[in-house]
């Protein structure tokens, strides 16, 4: 009967019908901590342990999707571009400051992650995960970490840096939206977006032109912390 | 005939960027190349918005979608992840500190010196 589980179409349904319930409860709950990505996950962990179902097999089907991961990076191209005029109005401020975000964190990740004595593979893994998703895994593969850890890493710091925004934005007293945008997109991409995107029309633009330039930063410096 | 039109544009210069990494001297992942390519033959108006049209949208719309099966392979590394979970949790928080606090300084920074400059021109 579990024959069925090993054709490619098993993996993809599963995967969809999983990030479709993860969605409806997300809005239902209404709450980020109730993250799609996440609930997803733990639906298709959860269905291919009771069933005794290998990962081989739902992986027959997941190669396909995962497949689409250099073209959703590709297309990130589009937001970049749709959100010029916000760029070119405060071009300077936020190149440096989504370039300084970057260095902090490929820093501050090879010395803490040092610091507590993991390997290399584990810091391959873990010096993008600042960055969007699907850039992050790139640099994960590039330096032969592992994808499923930045995966998990990427959603600690977007859940993170969602919920922390306003914190910080008080403990470091910043005032200026530009500036909290900024730091709010590159340390936490497009979870913490969402957050800036609650605070005010200014910081949402600030924090979603950061998401892309602060993953460019990284890829570009990336090979000088490993 | 139209989304298969727009995916075989796209797939394409994932095929290119992947060519271009391949051939480089030092390593640098292909989809960030395939990527700059995008925003080049956008920002040359080579290529316009409607040639990746809808199915650029889906693929951005539902991006999330996309890292479950990666993802899921965190199965593979459970007893690794149980044994380094609150360095994991530390590493991310620390980055995610250091990350804001210099991001967001630094824009305040370069925003003063511009207004330092623009004053010096007016007067």
């Amino acid at each position: 009967m579990l024959e069925i589980a090993h054709s490619p179409l098993f993996g993809i349904m599963l995967s969809i019908v999983s990030f479709r319930i993860g969605l409806w409860v997300n809005k239902k709950v209404g709450h980020p901590l109730a993250n799609p990505l996440i609930i997803a996950m733990l639906i298709v962990v959860a269905v291919l342990s009771v069933f005794g179902i290998p990962l081989d097999a739902f992986e027959q089907g997941s190669s396909f999707i995962a497949m689409f991961l250099a073209p959703v990076t590709a297309v990130l191209a589009l937001t970049i571009y749709r959100q010029r005029k916000i760029l070119a109005g405060a071009f300077f401020p936020v190149l440096f400051g989504t370039l300084a975000g970057a260095l902090a964190a490929l820093s501050s990740i090879r010395f803490s992650a040092t610091l507590f004595g993991l390997n290399e593979q584990m810091i391959a893994s873990l010096l993008s995960k600042s960055v969007t998703t699907p850039i992050a895994i790139a640099i994960t593969e590039q330096f032969g970490g592992i994808p499923a850890l930045t995966i998990a890493s990427t959603v600690i710091t977007g859940l993170a840096g969602n919920l922390l925004a306003p914190v910080l934005g008080k403990v470091f007293r910043i005032k200026d939206p530009v500036a909290h945008g900024v730091g709010i997109g590159s340390c936490s991409h497009a979870l913490g977006t969402s957050k800036a995107l609650e605070l005010g029309e200014v910081q949402g633009a600030m924090s979603s032109i950061s998401i892309s330039l602060s993953a460019i930063w990284t890829v570009l410096l990336a090979p000088f912390f490993f | 005939m139209k989304y298969l039109t727009q995916l075989a544009l796209i797939f394409g210069i994932c095929l290119v960027g992947d060519l271009v990494s391949s051939l480089l001297p030092f390593s640098f992942p292909g989809s960030v190349i395939s990527m700059i390519f995008v925003l080049i033959l956008l920002s040359s108006r080579i290529l316009k918005e409607e040639h990746l049209g809808e199915s650029a949208d889906f693929l951005l719309r539902n991006m999330t979608f996309f890292f479950i099966p990666p993802g899921v392979g965190i199965l593979r590394y459970a007893a690794l992840v149980q044994s380094i979970w609150w360095q994991l949790i530390l590493v991310n928080l620390i980055s995610l500190v250091a990350c804001f606090a210099a991001s967001s300084y630094t824009v305040l920074l370069v925003m003063r010196i511009q207004r330092l400059i623009a004053r010096r021109h007016h007067a």
